[in-house]
């Protein structure tokens, strides 16, 4: 077993080692040229504009804590999945009650509205002013 | 087996200097990035002390959501980089010796007391063990989980909802 | 899986609760607005758990594989938690704080689940169920604490409690892993087994004794883990801060004393009713320090306080430093008089809470100069809370004396004589705030302003003269509770 984890380590390693090994060599071998124009940030060609950091929605909060609690939960169900050839009948109703319950917790979520997105509702121009109408 | 020593060696420090970084650092989102080391280094510990499916979980649930969740929390402040999020503390010296005291306390029996040391296993995968465990000996706590979880979901998303 | 079965059968009580829980859980999404149909759910369900848990009385089971066990000990709880959580839904009904919140139903079946970690608290034997179910208690208090999600101070006092109990939590299951390093074992009778053999001259355990007293006493509020008290009391709505000092201190002690009580033995056979500690391992002298530092903090800052809220706050401080006095003596008579005095604590602190809620309902305010001359406004309620008043402070004819009573002379019948006196002292600096109340209800004038009658509809009335009733009969007529809790005084696998 920790052999299997050594592989996954030594990947890791690699993997960190291509990155460093990129940074490492543009900083030694690439010209270095700085000018005001290549310092500024790109943005399609336009001045940059704000701030870097978003601020994000609350809307990804409810559900980034609600996915958290499901993950969890996922982590219960893999043990269980290994043993139930083994464990048969029992392990289906003991897992049973377990998710009953969990998805008691997920049917509460939804019929509160918890998971549903609202949408920005854009703002249709309205013409206040009837004289296009009038004069066809 | 020397090569094992160094790598819980090499994770130890990393969490623990990752863990200095996250309370230290001035700017949030680096500590919610240095907790990530921390976080993968104690998924390494749990690896070296043969509890793979531990190992797993720890970076599902704590790198993959909990951290997740973190920069979110941080996504949602208005302001990041320019706030001074270190508050004044008034307490700093007793609570440095406290702490060093604790620290030096916790050292000390760890030294002394004579551990119940189980002899070395036979490395072996634990996930199914786990599962027979967690649906005979330890029904009841995992049954009680999900009442836990049920809960904990209810109140963040009563917490979390819009109100009109 | 016989063993499964088997277990079950004893486990009913656990069962009803859980699926009301998720009954009332769909009657709320049902539902769909604020109704007293969910309560009612609510309240049959405990019903029926009660009735379960009346049946299991003289049981004596450890099911489920040594999690948790069956005994008077545990029944005696449950029944407390249940009746206190009867009491605090029909509180939360009349509370306007709750009415006027955003959410809908869920502190009802938050309330249920708070009561099912509660009884789980009191019949855990297993170090990994103990923590499960003190987590399941505190993670549903932070969130009823901050129920009103409006209110700032609110949301302040639901952020203190998760700071406060995630850090004392996690010192607590770190003592808890060491322990389980020293012995390898989680199971508190087989700690105890594996202690007494090893004997019990360690610093280490005096470390862990204390670390462990972090997660528990900052449950039971006990100095120095009492700083979130105040706060959240004052911040939280009044039903649940009544929730949090009746039933979910109750369940830290319930916890608390069942650790104490079996993991230190020499031998599980009491010696005359005490319990035979390993020599060596002090833990009544670390309890005494809490009690004492509980008592004297507690009194002694309430004299100061000027908030309903907080003044209740630093009174259950101090009425959690006198129940563990009756910890300290280790033996039959102590647990006896604590008992008794859980029931009178439950009893004028639910009653004192919803005098305070009938109050607050209609000042919109715990300050205690709002409350000036409101026995002229509603005399019915002022006298009501006076006696609860007088109960808490405990004076004679009130149930809050009895429970003093037997727990001083269970320390002077201990040979305990100084601590039995620091108590009756602090008692005396009690009465000084409880009656200061009781002065700024009937002794001053009602402003120019407002000063006109306050009503309450028949039901309000009615609640508090229920919980009038026991206050003054229990005090006069004991004999009933003092049986039960002798009958109740008996935990699993002690002899």
């Amino acid at each position: 077993m920790l052999t299997q984890f050594g592989q996954v380590l030594i990947f890791m390693i690699i993997a960190a080692g291509f990155v460093a090994v990129a940074f490492i060599a543009a900083r030694l071998i690439g010209p270095k040229l700085p000018s005001k124009g290549k310092n500024s940030t790109y943005e399609c060609g336009e001045d940059t504009e704000g701030d870097t950091w978003l601020k994000f929605n609350v809307r990804y909060y409810v559900i980034a804590l609600i996915f958290i609690i499901f993950d969890v939960e996922i982590v219960f169900l893999f043990p269980w999945a290994v043993v139930f050839k083994e464990m048969g009948l029992i392990a289906f109703i003991e897992m049973a009650i377990f998710l009953i319950i969990l998805i008691l917790g997920f049917v509460y979520a939804y019929a509160k509205g918890d998971l549903h997105w609202d949408k920005p509702r854009p703002v249709i121009p309205a013409l206040d002013r009837q004289i296009f109408k009038s004069e066809i | 087996m020397i090569y094992y020593t160094i790598l819980f060696y090499v994770f130890a420090v990393l969490a623990v200097a990752t863990a200095f970084y996250v309370v230290f650092a001035k700017n949030v989102i680096h500590s919610a990035f240095a907790l990530f080391g921390t976080l993968f280094a104690v998924a390494g510990l749990f690896v070296l002390l043969n509890a793979d499916f531990i190992a797993i979980t720890q970076i599902m649930v704590y790198v993959g959501g909990i951290l997740v969740l973190m920069i979110f929390g941080v996504m949602l402040t208005t302001k990041i980089a320019d706030i001074d999020i270190h508050t004044k503390n008034l307490n700093r010296i007793p609570a440095i010796l406290f702490s060093t005291g604790i620290t030096v306390i916790l050292i000390f029996i760890l030294f002394t007391t004579k551990w119940n040391i189980k002899p070395q296993v036979q490395n072996q995968e634990t996930v199914s063990q786990i599962g027979k465990l967690m649906l005979t000996t330890y029904l009841l706590p995992f049954e009680i989980a999900s009442i836990v979880l049920l809960v904990a979901l209810v109140g963040s998303a009563m917490y979390a909802r819009k109100t009109k | 899986m016989e063993q499964t079965i088997i277990s079950l059968k004893n486990f009913i009580p656990e069962c009803v609760l859980i699926v009301t829980i998720l009954v009332c859980l769909l009657a709320d999404l049902i539902v769909r607005k604020k109704s007293a149909v969910v309560a009612v759910i609510g309240i049959a369900g405990l019903f029926v758990s009660g009735w379960f848990v009346i049946g299991q009385f003289g049981v004596k089971e450890s099911v489920f594989f040594g999690m948790v066990v069956i005994d008077p000990y545990s029944v005696f709880f449950k029944l407390l938690f249940i009746v206190s959580t009867v009491f605090i839904i029909l509180f939360s009904l009349a509370s306007k704080e709750i009415k006027d919140s955003t959410h809908t139903n869920e502190h009802v079946y938050l309330m249920i689940s708070l009561t099912l970690g509660a009884n789980l608290m009191a019949s855990s034997v297993n170090m990994l169920m103990m923590y499960l179910a003190l987590e399941t208690v505190s993670i549903t208090s932070y969130v009823l604490a901050g129920y009103m999600k409006k209110s700032k101070r609110s949301s302040e006092a639901a952020m203190k409690y998760v700071i406060y109990g995630a850090a004392s939590s996690g010192i607590m299951i770190y003592a808890m892993s060491l322990l389980y390093g020293y012995t390898g074992s989680m199971n508190i009778f087989e700690i105890s087994s594996i202690l007494s053999k090893m004997g019990g001259t360690n610093p280490m355990l005096v470390i862990v004794m204390v670390m462990i007293l972090a997660g528990f006493g900052y449950k039971i509020s006990s100095v120095p883990f009492h700083f979130w008290t105040p706060d959240v009391y004052e911040g939280a709505p009044i039903p649940v801060t009544g929730f949090l000092a009746v039933t979910s201190s109750a369940a830290g002690f319930a916890v608390l004393i069942r650790f104490f009580s079996v993991t230190f033995l020499k031998s599980t056979t009491m010696l005359n009713g005490s319990l035979q500690i390993i020599d060596g391992i002090r833990w009544t002298e670390i309890i005494i320090v809490l009690s004492v530092a509980s008592m004297i903090i507690g009194n002694f800052v309430a004299v100061w306080q000027m908030s309903f809220k907080r003044l209740l706050a630093y009174s259950s401080i101090a009425q959690g430093g006198y129940i563990m006095l009756g910890l300290v003596v280790a033996n039959q008579q102590g647990l006896t008089a604590i008992f008794v005095y859980l029931v009178a604590y439950m009893i004028m602190n639910l009653g004192a809470f919803y005098a305070l809620i009938m109050i607050s309902n209609k000042l919109n305010s715990d300050d205690i100069n709002d409350m000036k001359g409101f026995a002229y406004r509603a005399p019915a309620v002022a006298v009501g809370m006076g006696i609860f008043m007088f109960a808490l402070s405990g004076i004679p004819a009130t149930v809050g004396f009895v429970g003093k009573f037997y727990l001083f002379s269970a320390l002077i019948e201990s040979n305990m004589i100084w601590l039995a006196l620091v108590g009756m002292m602090n008692s005396v600096v009690s009465l000084f705030f409880y009656i200061k109340v009781l002065k700024y209800m009937f002794l001053s004038k009602p402003d120019e302003e407002n000063s006109g009658k306050i009503y309450y509809g028949i039901a309000g009335y009615v609640l508090l003269f229920i919980l009038v009733i026991p206050t003054l009969l229990l005090g006069i007529y004991f004999g009933p509770i003092v049986r039960f809790a002798e009958m109740s005084a008996v935990m699993f696998g002690l002899k």
